[in-house]
């Protein structure tokens, strides 16, 4: 316990603007060991979060990207037995094929257990994954190893890994699942938070500009019947583009001519509602 | 500690396991919560699990520790409880009329509607001092015609259908749970929904077929040929939507009853949605067609091999189904015609139409014809099914 009490404590990181309600969250989880489930939007920065803490805590960050056909022993570790057959064939490499252990080799989870260090594991987008594998997942990271059964071996987590799990699911994860893991909704930020947020990404951005895209950014939001909407991702890159831009002008959004609609709206038919909409649009 | 909290916190319907409550205490224990702040942001995140409930738990929160009025009942809760009392009457006055301290029998000359009225009345006088008490009407009560929305986990009475006569709307609406056991006597439905079961095998080929192996080995003398398939792992998902409304599709409720009951155990996956009628913006994944809306913008979310089956008599007034604001319940207004929300779901999946009614009729109704341009129509019947079966699997 005492150990936990003097682990280090997640505070922001230099590319990632934290509220402290969300601080507080990925504390309290480090602390009593549980999976941090989020929630949110697409774009909200679930998955920067997973970075964020990484980089904050100076551990390493290991990735697993769930997706849709995969099974937890691909996660675990793999037992490579294409290799292992063809030097039993040729005889040239310097693996010893009667130890099948040698062709072991660890998957995502299987990594962040066997490291030498405390990691940070980000399972992300588990709601690609069927519910066997959502369910199977939670028993292994419950009890912190799994067996390896071509060499009858226990893999046991040196370090309990600081585990991050994200979901872009509406649908509720099983409810058995639900129960091992603590439970955050990231909203999508409010107008202040943004601006936050913007400045960390462009230190230098100036006032007009900042306000003009922030407001021309909510406004489009709110358009009529858009399938995905623009989130942060977005922003951020439709900023980029118009700093990059020589000819744009901050007076331009006002008279409601917004550039690169392209990098805000990515599916055609949103695209052709956005393109409608903005000429009719005045900030 | 905060047990009352917890309590609380279940009472109004959110799922808080006892187990998460344990942690918290460890939370607790551990000098990890210092404020009240901690302690909501804590509490949150490790009792409730859904951000449906953040809302709920918010109320609960600032009534336990600021004392806050828990919400009051609004309208259309307090006329769901006079319809919940209506029932209780018809099922037994004098214990209702002696629940309410009045005399049975001058209830008893009133028409359905005025007692559905005088209920009403009766309620919103009493709606403030009887929150929690024993004898009379609350939301949290004991009483036995308490409003059963806050039940944990318990049944509800459906949606409002109004200009019917209120006996009949009140006898309407029991919950239909179609999950529930019932009996099944048509087992060859069974057989032609297996069909959909055994599907071609999708994937890629990542399985080695050892026997395959050996055998292409030994042909080959010694050089090795592996043999990889495809995994035998049934991927298919099914979307199965059942009008489960009005009185047009009572008598066909045992049957889909049978064919949801055989389905559920037979698929990868399996949503059950229910509609009324028709589909406008909301799908819902409760029989009773309140608690839990399906947006119907978030099929598009699901995978596009989902295979979509609605179960349905289609048959309406033609302006529910083509009219922008069709629906014939007062509280669901939309702003697209049901028939383009159709359209939209056969865009989007391969989907059949299950018609209980028979083929012959299918031509005196309009809105089925309307339908039928729409859905490919079969009859619920086996061979019915067996021919949307068929169109389901078809590739392309």
């Amino acid at each position: 316990m005492s150990q936990t009490n003097s682990s280090p404590v997640f505070t922001g990181a230099s590319k990632y603007v934290l509220d402290d309600e969300l601080a507080k969250i990925v504390n309290i989880s480090m602390a009593i060991e549980m999976p941090l489930l989020l929630k949110g939007e697409p774009g909200t920065g679930k998955t920067m979060l997973a970075h964020a803490i990484a980089e904050a805590l100076n551990m390493k960050l290991t990735v697993l990207n769930v997706k849709s056909n995969m099974k937890l022993v691909d996660a675990l570790y793999q037992y490579d037995t294409l290799t292992r057959l063809n030097d039993s064939r040729f005889g040239d490499s310097k693996r010893d094929v009667s130890n099948i252990e040698e062709y072991i080799k660890m998957g995502k989870i299987g990594q962040s257990f066997v490291s030498e260090e405390r990691v940070v594991l980000l399972i992300d987008e588990i709601d690609k994954a069927d519910t066997d594998f959502q369910d199977d997942m939670l028993d292994v990271l419950d009890q912190m190893e799994f067996d390896i059964i071509e060499i009858d071996k226990t893999i046991k987590a040196r370090y309990r890994p600081v585990i991050v799990i994200t979901s872009n699911a509406k649908k509720d994860l099983s409810d058995p699942f639900l129960g091992r893991c603590n439970f955050h909704h990231i909203a999508f930020p409010e107008t202040d938070m943004m601006r936050k947020i913007l400045h960390v990404h462009f230190p230098d951005i100036s006032r007009d500009l900042l306000e003009h895209t922030v407001k021309a950014f909510y406004r489009m939001r709110d358009f009529n019947g858009v399938e995905k909407k623009p989130a942060t991702r977005e922003l951020i890159n439709w900023i980029r583009a118009l700093k990059s831009d020589s000819d744009f002008k901050v007076k331009d959004l006002v008279k409601g001519d917004i550039p690169f609609l392209g990098v805000l709206f990515k599916k055609s038919p949103d695209y052709a509602i956005a393109r409608n909409s903005v000429s009719r649009m005045r900030l | 500690m905060f047990t009352n909290f917890f309590y609380l916190l279940r009472q109004v319907g959110i799922p808080v396991s006892p187990t998460s409550f344990l942690r918290l205490q460890k939370a607790l224990s551990m000098g990890l919560i210092t404020s009240i702040d901690d302690f909501y942001t804590a509490a949150r995140s490790i009792l409730v699990k859904s951000e449906r409930y953040f809302d709920l738990y918010d109320q609960v929160f600032a009534h336990h520790f600021e004392g806050a009025e828990l919400k009051e009942p609004d309208e259309f809760e307090l006329s769901e409880v006079a319809r919940d009392m209506l029932e209780q009457w018809l099922r037994d006055p004098e214990g209702l009329a002696e629940a309410l301290g009045v005399d049975e029998a001058s209830l008893r000359n009133l028409t359905p509607e005025e007692l559905l009225q005088y209920f009403l009345d009766r309620l919103r006088e009493q709606t403030e001092a009887h929150h929690g008490g024993d004898r009379w009407i609350g939301t949290r009560g004991t009483s036995p015609v308490g409003h059963s929305g806050y039940h944990p986990g318990g049944m509800r009475v459906g949606g409002i259908s109004r200009n019917k006569s209120a006996v009949k709307v009140a006898m309407d609406r029991r919950y239909r749970d179609y999950s529930q056991e019932g009996p099944l006597t048509q087992a060859h439905m069974g057989e032609a929904l297996k069909r959909l079961r055994n599907m071609i095998p999708s994937g890629p080929k990542d399985v080695v077929n050892i026997d395959e192996t050996i055998y292409q080995t030994m042909k080959n003398a010694g050089e090795i040929e592996i043999v990889f398939d495809r995994r035998l792992k049934d991927r298919l998902k099914v979307v199965l939507a059942i009008d489960n409304g009005g009185w047009s599709m009572d008598p066909y409720v045992e049957v889909v009853q049978t064919l949801f009951n055989y389905s559920r155990a037979q698929f990868k996956e399996l949503k059950t949605l229910f509609f009324h009628n028709s589909i406008y913006d909301n799908l819902w994944e409760d029989p009773a067609r309140f608690k839990k809306p399906f947006r119907v913008d978030d099929l598009a979310r699901l995978d596009s091999e989902t295979r979509f089956i609605i179960v349905g008599d289609a048959s309406m007034a033609p302006y529910e189904l083509m009219a922008t604001d069709g629906s014939i319940h007062i509280e669901e207004r939309t702003l697209r015609s049901s028939h383009e929300r159709l359209q939209f779901i056969a865009d989007t999946f391969r989907s059949v139409w299950l018609n209980p009614k028979m083929a012959e009729e299918w031509p005196y109704t309009r809105t089925i014809n309307l339908i039928r341009e729409i859905f490919p129509m079969f009859e619920l019947s086996i061979d019915g099914l067996e021919k949307a079966v068929t169109y389901l699997m078809l590739k392309n």
